[in-house]
């Protein structure tokens, strides 16, 4: 990120320096419009249904409006941010965010990578009919997809009685909540690995195969193969799939949410971040405070997915 | 295939192997492939058939209620299922293909041209990926309120525009897909802006484009949040919306409306185009989604 | 100077959408809250309109109704979801300035949420003040508060005890009718080798676990819409501990289960036989009866709500709902009329009865003999009514709930699940809840008595 942000005033000032020829500048005048105008579609979108209601949320967050006070907006500055650094159900959304992200994220890496490893080294019928069905989940919205789990849990719809029964076993409560958090994770896997698995798997496919030849030669096993050669090629992608977990699993509010129409005493109003701002806004109409909390997310999701970005910077092509 | 089998000859290591590989990928598969294996058995059964039926929850009861459940589907009050699927793929369609259309030209531009504040306008890109969308939905439904938009399918269109992370991926995808020489190439020999990007980029961005268009039209078939804010009018929701209302109403009962039946069967048909369409056009969008293997 | 700016983000935007849009604008612009598509046929399209939100499966025979007796007024209804889908909506449009419907039916519980939001119209101007004996006292002071009406009672909730006389019998067990007699009950129905619960104890019942509180004389609110910035909260009261410390007690006796309710497990569990009892609301049986192919051996029974001190018996209420005008309503007297008059006429009330299984709050439907002797299938002809709910109805007090009840309900959802997860204890839980509604309170700027 640093580095692309040096870049233009290096460009500014080579175009300045003495030995720049005018004509290569003015030529770049009108590029630069050419620019701007492939921009402008994309940029009225960005402006108005981004900019413009980030600006009013964050106007929103730096007042106060209590509804015992006849509903008058006051100003308050910060005090909603020492508010929401300081509120219990806050911190313990965001550290259950954080475990999320520690559980989840690796688990779908790890299990889209090996799926893909595996899918790589095969080239049966069988292989390529289980590369559409790990896929095929990502098709489902994750709405209906969280609402089918729903059903799967549920100890009368679901199977789980039937399958523990066979081991004369009783089935365990997946929406109690102790295993609330797994049956959550589960359900976000599901959907999720079979996208991630076709972009590595993609990945994978276009590397040169002579290159493993010649370690094959050199002695290379197959892990050896896929650890030394085939995951630091396919690095970008790795990076990029990372973030996207990263940012969804931090964001995390679909799937909690429709489970909680099955689970509202394992699922409380606060479990993530999330959907404590929801409830704030749409459930008690306190939409500054409402605000504050998606802004403190959102500086705190930014903030990691940068620290993340910048250290993957080579990796990811954003150098 | 010939390899593998001179080292058959050899060793049985690899073969055991292939076992192992196949195993876990069997595995992956019943994994992958149960709940929906669970919803195609849950769409034959009748309502009360859903709770205390013959089969258990993974096979099929001896009443077999499908078409009985399809034809509910038509007739559910008044059919407005399928306005709801119809809705969806309006709103998949429009939202999907209008915001790759933006996604691509605002990438290319800023991958191939230098202009000022393109670097800032990208750090801002990326920083909005990860803004959440509550933080979004209330000054946007007031926004659209004031523009006279709630309730219509502007509401749920225009926001679907935006697609940060298309644009990210174009631009990504752009910056060594496109040779700076073939566009100077193009300029000596006169070729003008719109002519360079019709005739030189977007051929080279398909891959880009097929990837985003995928990434796009689904998240606007599974747009669920913000339909359900902007939008109270039964008739303009989308079908994810639709069946989640049908759930909040067959958990409240109100008035022993209890359609579990309607929400498996219409959850099954839902989910159908876009399987069927993945399913189809594999060829189309696995190449496309080598992406990120650009090094 | 909120509204200024949020004027000037919205010209800004206006602007550039005009930029954009202005090959694709929709068609009319003006009074965009009034274009919203209707789900019913408008008789009279020259008719002034009211848009009215309302959830009931029912209501469109009843606007149809409604619209072909007015040639002066016409509704235009939108269901906008039940409950808490139509509340965040409503909350939505309130913050927004605009969207709201002129009528929206809601549940009183939610009415001072929305009165001090300055969210509803006070009806009593339009003559809603005289309809006063036209519903039982404890509806009506559920929706009035000195000289204002904020809504026009619809329908009830007086609670009831639903049993499975097919259990109690089979196992020996009389029906109780105090609570003492109900944990006897319980232990009875056990020992007899009954494998299910004698009933469920929903941490997430909200308003359910609001009645049984109430029924020992529990009122957690001291709140007066004409004095919004003062409250009382007294939740954490001997009374509520006695009721809280009765479900403890059933719950870790393993004779009560805490399953979740409103979810189709729960639902299943009420009618296969898994709980001999089911304390609802007089809108419970028409709940069941969508399932009630579940268990056919099922006989339903209808009995009073078991009583603390049978000497001086009280009746609670759990849900109902009341139409509301909202102070957006481009006509609030047409709206008003519309609130008025929609559920006044017997032909809809039967409709509201025998289609949405719907217990009136007007009294004229209350004595009218089609309505108490009416029998009831799903009780093998039981009269219900006369039975029950009619006097659970007239005897119901009225309840003072807080200006954020929602808040109020997720907070108790919360303590009361860390209760029966073994986390704490009733006490724990109902100090917990005091607690933390009086923090919510202080921020909101309430003055906490």
């Amino acid at each position: 990120m640093t580095t692309s942000t040096t870049s233009a005033p290096a460009t500014a000032q080579r175009a300045r320096t003495p030995g720049g020829r005018r004509g290569q500048s003015l030529l770049d005048t009108k590029r630069q419009w050419w620019g701007w105008l492939f921009l402008a579609p994309f940029t009225v979108v960005f402006v108005l249904f981004l900019l413009v209601p980030l600006a009013y949320a964050f106007w929103l967050s730096l007042h106060t409006k209590g509804i015992a006070t006849g509903g008058e907006s006051v100003f308050t500055g910060v005090a909603n941010y020492v508010r929401v650094f300081t509120d219990a159900d806050f911190l313990s959304g965001m550290a259950r965010v954080g475990r999320f992200v520690l559980v989840m994220v690796p688990i779908q890496i790890g299990l889209a990578v090996a799926i893909a490893l595996v899918l790589d080294t095969l080239a049966t019928r069988l292989s390529k009919a289980s590369r559409l069905l790990v896929f095929v989940p990502y098709a489902i919205p994750a709405v209906i997809g969280a609402l089918m789990w729903g059903f799967l849990y549920s100890p009368r719809f679901g199977p789980a009685s039937d399958v523990f029964g066979i081991f004369g076993l009783a089935a365990p409560d997946f929406l109690s909540r102790d295993l609330v958090f797994g049956s959550l994770v589960n359900i976000v896997t599901w959907q999720w690995v079979g996208y991630y698995m076709i972009i590595v798997y993609a990945a994978l496919r276009a590397i040169d195969p002579s290159i493993y030849e010649a370690a094959k030669l050199d002695g290379a096993g197959n892990a050896a193969i896929a650890f030394r050669i085939k995951i630091p090629m396919i690095a970008s992608s790795m990076v990029m799939i990372v973030v996207f977990a990263l940012i969804g699993t931090l964001q995390f509010f679909t799937e909690p949410t429709v489970l909680r129409s099955v689970a509202q005493g394992a699922i409380p109003t606060t479990y993530t971040p999330n959907m404590y701002a929801y409830s704030m806004a749409f459930s008690y109409s306190q939409f500054n405070y409402a605000s504050t909390i998606a802004f403190a997310l959102g500086i705190l999701v930014f903030i990691g997915s940068y620290v993340f970005l910048y250290a993957t910077r080579k990796q990811s092509g954003l150098k | 295939m010939t390899t593998v089998t001179t080292q058959q000859s050899t060793s049985r290591r690899p073969r055991q192997r292939r076992i192992g590989s196949h195993l876990f990928l069997l595995l992956a598969v019943v994994y992958f492939v149960v709940p929906l294996w669970w919803l195609v058995v849950g769409s034959t059964k009748s309502n009360s058939g859903l709770f205390v039926g013959s089969g258990g929850a993974l096979w099929f009861n001896d009443e077999f209620a499908l078409w009985d459940n399809v034809k509910q589907l038509f007739t559910y009050q008044g059919g407005i299922y399928w306005t709801w699927m119809r809705n969806s793929f309006v709103y998949a369609i429009v939202g999907g293909v209008g915001s790759t259309v933006l996604a691509v030209l605002a990438g290319y531009a800023l991958a191939k041209y230098r202009f000022r504040g393109r670097n800032l306008y990208f750090s801002m890109l990326l920083g909005s990926v990860m803004v959440p969308l509550t933080a979004l939905t209330i000054p946007t439904f007031v926004l659209l309120s004031q523009l006279g938009m709630i309730n219509t399918m502007w509401a749920v269109i225009l926001p679907s525009l935006l697609s940060p992370i298309g644009v990210y991926l174009v631009r990504v995808y752009a910056v060594d897909a496109i040779p700076d020489e073939m566009l100077d190439a193009g300029r000596v020999d006169g070729a003008g802006e719109l002519r360079l990007f019709f005739r030189v980029a977007l051929p080279l961005l398909r891959p880009a484009f097929v990837t985003v268009l995928l990434l796009t039209t689904v998240a606007t078939w599974n747009n669920f949040f913000l339909p359900l804010a902007v939008l109270r009018d039964p008739q303009l929701l989308p079908v994810t919306v639709g069946i989640n209302q049908w759930q909040a109403l067959s958990n409240a009962g109100a008035g022993g409306e209890q359609v579990w039946n309607l929400i498996t069967t219409g959850a099954l048909v839902s989910i159908l185009p876009l399987v069927v369409a993945f399913l189809g056009l594999q060829k189309y969008w696995q190449g496309g989604l080598s992406l990120g293997s650009i090094k | 100077m909120r509204r200024g700016l949020r004027r000037a983000v919205a010209a800004t935007a206006a602007g550039l959408a005009g930029l954009s849009l202005a090959a694709c604008a929709p068609g009319d612009d003006a009074g965009s809250a009034n274009n919203t598509s209707c789900t019913n046929e408008i008789a009279e399209p020259d008719a002034t309109r009211v848009t009215l939100w309302a959830w009931y499966p029912a209501v469109e025979q009843i606007v149809d109704t409604f619209n072909a007796q007015h040639d002066d007024v016409q509704i235009c209804w939108t269901n906008a979801g039940q409950g808490a889908d139509e509340y965040g909506k409503f909350s939505t449009a309130l913050e927004a300035g605009t969207g709201a419907p002129d009528v929206i039916q809601l549940e009183s519980e939610i009415l001072p949420t929305y009165t001090i939001l300055d969210g509803l119209a006070d009806l009593a101007p339009y003559g809603a003040a005289d309809l006063e004996d036209q519903f039982p006292a404890g509806a009506w002071s559920d929706v009035s508060s000195g000289g204002s009406v904020f809504a026009v009672p619809v329908d009830g909730g007086p609670v009831g005890m639903l049993y499975r006389a097919d259990i109690f019998e089979k196992y020996g067990v009389e029906p109780p009718t105090t609570w003492d007699e109900f944990a006897q009950a319980a232990q009875d129905l056990r020992d007899a080798g009954y494998d299910g619960y004698i009933t469920n104890y929903a941490t997430n019942g909200g308003a359910f676990n609001y009645a049984l509180f109430a029924q020992a004389g529990w009122a957690p609110f001291a709140y007066d819409p004409a004095q919004r910035d003062q409250i009382g909260i007294d939740v954490d009261t001997p009374e509520a501990r006695h009721v809280l410390s009765y479900w403890e007690d059933l719950i870790d006796r393993g004779l009560v289960s805490s399953d979740d309710a409103f979810t189709s497990d729960y639902n299943t569990s009420l009618v296969d036989g898994t709980y001999a009892v089911y304390i609802a609301a007089a809108w419970g049986p028409g709940y069941l009866e969508g399932l009630s192919d579940a268990d056919s051996g099922a006989e339903w029974k209808a009995a009073p709500l078991p009583q603390w001190d049978p000497a001086n018996p009280v009746q609670v209420n759990q849900g109902g709902s009341a139409l509301a005008v909202t102070s957006q309503a481009a006509d609030p007297e047409a709206a008003a009329t519309v609130a008025m008059e929609l559920f006044d006429d017997e032909e809809t009330w039967k409709i509201g009865v025998e289609d949405a299984g719907l217990f009136p709050l007007w009294n004229l439907a209350l004595d009218a003999p089609w309505f108490t002797d009416r029998r009831y299938p799903f009780f093998g002809g039981q009269q219900v009514n006369r039975d029950v709910f009619l006097d659970a109805a007239a005897q119901y007090p009225g309840f003072t709930f807080s200006p954020f009840q929602v808040y109020a309900y997720d907070r108790q959802t919360m303590a009361l699940y860390d209760m029966v997860e073994g986390d704490s204890t009733a006490a724990d839980a109902l100090a917990t809840i005091q607690d933390s509604l009086v923090r919510y309170a202080e921020q909101q700027g309430f003055t906490v008595r």
